[in-house]
């Protein structure tokens, strides 16, 4: 029997990200530990390949995918699903925590009091716009032409700044900059019409 | 009253893509903090980060990891909000490091303008604080490499635009330029330099040094 107050609940037709955000508010709400593990076996996995593809190590991928879920886990509470997709929200936390770990790493804002801690500048809890829907988002970003969807992958994806990206495409700096707006003001567009 | 001039898209998108420089992130963490326009435009960036992550082929973890992971995990204790050091009187809302280096790290550098040193990010790039006495202006000079701007209080004209709190601003090497700061009250603004200013005219070769910005 299910129970239907319990996060692995699936209502007909729910989407994965629907689910997602529902195993959160689980694990807010009354600490689920089913719901964690299933949060983990999605987004575990994936949080490690987002990070192998910016250059880390498997070791390093693997540990900032752990602490990732674990902050899911911890901060469970600060979810709010009617400001942000489940898959925003923790690529967000798996962002700020590599920013965190380079930082620590190679010390390059070398600040002038060593006592102080270098935090993370990004807030994860920044206001959303008009995207809760991850289906919804993959499927703009699905409709992106070729040129553009490339640079939008690049620049997410590859811990480099735009110039080198340009360089690396034989593309002057300034179409990469021209294609990486017109993306976004064309995904604006469509998730604008979504509010 | 929210800010008129804003970040580049792409400078928006490495600050939600996590790989923009420490510095810069300071500086648009700055500016996002004030205004709407970019908050939503970060948002968007990031749902779509979101969106890629979750469209990514998963890279298998470890056979033990759920289990090290589930051994982590106690139940959520409701953490209290981590306690932020309070605000500067008038100044927008900023990220701590820069509150703290505006309480411990001023210098007084000339009449009237007082440096305060932040930090370094990679290739040697400086972060600090600048304030400048009401209606002073900032001889004239050029750049070595990107300076981004966010002014936190008060105001400058520059090149025709005047630039309020949680504007931003954004020069290179082809800027000559020599904001001045309006005559109603000091401005502060948080800055991060790629290279050290080149003085276009003897009152900043002559300031330079004891400025050392």
């Amino acid at each position: 029997m299910r129970d239907p107050g319990t996060a692995m609940t699936l209502g007909v037709g729910e989407t994965t990200g629907v689910r997602m955000a529902r195993l959160i508010q689980a694990i807010a709400a009354r600490g689920e530990r089913d719901a964690f593990s299933a949060l983990f076996e999605h987004f575990a996995p994936r949080v490690k390949s987002y990070l192998l593809r910016l250059g880390a190590s498997p070791e390093l991928a693997e540990e900032i995918a752990q602490e990732t879920l674990l902050t899911v886990w911890r901060r469970a509470a600060a979810f709010d699903p009617a400001r942000a997709a489940a898959s925003t929200w923790i690529f967000t936390i798996a962002r700020n925590l590599r920013i965190d770990a380079a930082r620590r790493a190679n010390r390059p804002i070398a600040l002038d009091d060593p006592s102080d801690v270098a935090p993370s500048p990004i807030s994860p809890d920044l206001v959303l716009a008009a995207v809760q829907d991850e289906a919804r988002i993959g499927a703009a970003i699905a409709t992106l032409p070729e040129e553009q969807s490339q640079v939008i992958q690049l620049a997410f994806f590859s811990d480099k700044p735009h110039s080198q990206i340009a360089d690396e495409l034989s593309l002057p700096l300034g179409t990469v900059k021209s294609r990486l707006r017109l993306a976004m003001a064309r995904l604006r567009i469509l998730l604008g019409e979504a509010r | 009253m929210s800010p008129r001039h804003h970040p580049s898209e792409d400078r928006l998108l490495s600050y939600a893509a996590g790989t923009g420089t420490p510095g810069a992130d300071l500086v648009i963490a700055a500016h996002v903090g004030a205004c709407r326009q970019c908050r939503d435009a970060v948002a968007l960036a990031e749902a779509v980060g979101g969106a890629l992550l979750d469209a990514l082929p998963p890279a298998p973890m470890s056979d033990d990891a759920l289990a090290l992971a589930l051994a982590r995990i106690e139940r959520p204790a409701n953490a209290p909000a981590p306690k932020r050091a309070p605000a500067e009187p008038d100044w927008i809302e900023v990220p701590e490091p820069v509150l703290h280096a505006a309480r411990r790290k001023r210098r007084w550098a000339a009449p009237g303008v007082w440096v305060a040193p932040i930090g370094r990010g990679p290739g040697g790039a400086r972060s600090y604080l600048l304030r400048v006495g009401a209606g002073m202006s900032v001889p004239r000079h050029t750049h070595r490499g990107a300076e981004l701007v966010c002014v936190l209080k008060g105001a400058f004209s520059d090149r025709g635009g005047l630039y309020e709190p949680g504007d931003f601003s954004e020069s290179d090497e082809s800027v000559e330029h020599m904001p001045t700061v309006t005559p109603e009250g000091e401005c502060v603004c948080l800055i991060c330099a790629d290279g050290a200013l080149v003085p276009r005219d003897w009152v900043g070769r002559f300031f330079q040094p004891f400025v050392r910005i």
